[in-house]
């Protein structure tokens, strides 16, 4: 019997670990990737100070302190299911059953996918797929391509991959369908774009200024937007310009591309087509959250998270008793908050356990402030009203304990 | 643009959506077990949220704070060998 298994190995899954071992707690770690690190392995990005993050090593500090402390780390493990026991939980995977007194869930985040005509062939893939393959793997997903989608998230990669010498024609809106309402309008992707501006010290943050943030400057921005597109590190970004559909007999070969209003609608007759031989479908992240469905947790849907959340605490208990969540499963948020999330669970899963050492709440209280200073200090925001999501979930969760 | 298909591993099209809906007039819960959209062999990871997008537009249902369709498991595919119990404890 463990005292704590984690599943997931990255920011969160692995900083909950390095807390848990500096308490002497017996520990085990699994994550279905082939690799520790989770989505920190794939990232590459310039900070406003003009650091890099490097995802890579900063994986490898993470391993290497857990390395220090005798963390056993499991990797082509994959849960699939969870149950209740009597005194914890047993987890089964394609590896065999764990049995544990506490678990915490540090899944993270899956991509959505935004269908388009055509998403089916090869050739097509999720922007998060490109991003692992370029920077994880070293493979090239192609010769010349076109990025789907507008977001926090398609910028960052497409600009890795742009680093690592991969074509890209450009960065377009996906066709207005019932399955794309939120990428295809103008205006709302729009108000996302200015949210990242800052992500790009140089080239993007013009683009930043020149729209500002009053809500009356972006929707000129969008009425007035240059046909051309308006380029960040070269390559032009639309948002007046849609992928009606992805064509190709076996595998992608071009695309159409057309111009759209500001309300996302088709012009006719504006249609042309476009050589390329892979597409990146970039639909935003939601929180992976099978697990704690299946262990009966209660859910919220929040917006401001990125979806359906279980319901836990600031200190990332949840109703159950002996589970944590900690990272992206708790709301779509960087690799940085991800981190000191999954410090907090480790500490919670530690003071809970070991009731006596008095300085152990202490240092969960610390780690609850320096959770809340992450975020306010974060380069990347995926969601703008991620504070008020926040707190409407520790409501969330103080009901529940009440009721 | 009504073939596109929404869920791919049951190849689920927009119109089987919109026809089932308007067909039996339910819940987005019912259109999903009706067509079986999201529940293939990558469990919805894929398609969860399109899905849901479509059958908010189609059924004009906002998302609940329960998942829209009960998460079941196993929720990876796994071996029946594993399922068997030909597995080690510990
Ligand atoms: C494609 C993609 C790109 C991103 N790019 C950036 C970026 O550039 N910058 C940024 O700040 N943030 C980025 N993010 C957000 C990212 O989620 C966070 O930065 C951070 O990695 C979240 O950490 P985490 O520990 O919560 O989850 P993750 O890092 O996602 O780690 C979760 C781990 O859990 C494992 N896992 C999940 N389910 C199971 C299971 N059933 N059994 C076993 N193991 C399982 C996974 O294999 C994975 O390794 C990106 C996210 C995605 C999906």
């Amino acid at each position: 019997m463990y005292d704590v298994v984690i599943i997931g190995a990255g920011p969160a899954g692995l900083s909950a670990a390095i807390a848990c071992r500096e308490w002497d707690l017996h520990v085990l770690v699994l994550d279905e990737f082939p690799k520790p690190g989770g989505r920190l392995l794939g990232q590459l990005h310039q900070e406003p100070s003009g650091e890099w993050w490097n995802g890579i090593q900063e994986t490898n500090l993470l391993l290497e302190k857990a390395q220090k402390y005798d963390t056993d780390i499991r990797c082509g493990v994959s849960a699939y299911h969870i149950e209740k026991l009597e005194h914890g939980y047993a987890i089964h995977t394609n590896q065999g059953s764990f049995e544990t007194e506490n678990l915490l869930l540090a899944t993270g985040a899956a991509e959505s996918a935004v269908p388009v005509p055509g998403w089916t062939l090869p050739g097509v893939m999720s922007i998060g797929a490109a991003q692992v393959m370029t920077n994880v793997h070293r493979v090239k997903v192609g010769q010349k391509g076109i990025v789907v989608g507008v977001n926090v998230l398609s910028a960052a990669i497409a600009r890795e991959l742009q680093l690592a010498g991969v074509e890209l024609h450009s960065m377009a809106l996906p066709a207005s369908n019932p399955a794309t309402v939120q990428h295809s309008n103008p205006n709302t992707v729009m108000d996302g774009l200015v949210r990242i501006a800052h992500l790009a010290p140089s080239a993007f943050l013009r683009f930043g200024s020149k729209f500002a943030k009053a809500s009356w400057v972006r929707r000129l921005a969008v009425k007035f937007y240059p046909k051309g597109g308006v380029k960040m590190w070269g390559m032009p970004i639309h948002i007046r310009k849609a992928i009606l559909s992805i064509n190709g007999n076996d595998r992608v070969e071009s695309v159409t591309m057309c111009r759209i209003n500001a309300d996302g609608e088709q012009i006719p007759g504006t249609e042309e087509n476009i050589t390329v031989d892979f597409v990146c479908i970039a639909g935003g992240l939601y929180p992976l959250t099978e697990l704690a469905a299946v262990i009966g947790c209660p859910f919220r849907y929040m917006e401001e998270l990125g979806g359906h959340v279980p319901i836990h605490s600031e200190r990332m208990e949840t109703p159950l008793k002996g589970v944590y969540v900690a990272g992206n499963i708790t709301g779509i948020e960087s690799a940085k908050v991800a981190r000191a999330q999954g410090e907090l669970a480790g500490l919670s899963i530690a003071a809970d356990k070991l009731k006596a050492h008095a300085d152990l709440q202490q240092h969960v209280e610390d780690a609850v402030k320096l959770v809340a200073t992450t975020r306010a200090d974060a380069t990347i925001q995926f969601h703008p009203h991620i504070t008020d999501g926040r707190h409407k979930m520790e409501q969330a969760f103080q009901q529940t304990k009440s009721s | 643009m009504d073939d596109l298909i929404i869920c791919r591993c049951e190849e689920v099209s927009l119109a089987d959506i919109k026809r089932t809906a308007h067909m039996y007039q339910c819940s987005a819960r019912e259109v999903k077990l009706r067509t079986r959209a999201g529940m293939g062999y990558c469990g919805g990871r894929t398609c969860r949220p399109a899905v849901d997008a479509v059958l908010e537009e189609v059924t004009g249902e906002k998302p609940g704070n329960d998942i829209p369709l009960k998460v079941s498991p196993p929720v990876r595919p796994v071996s029946l060998s594993t399922l068997g119990g030909s597995e080690r404890h510990e």
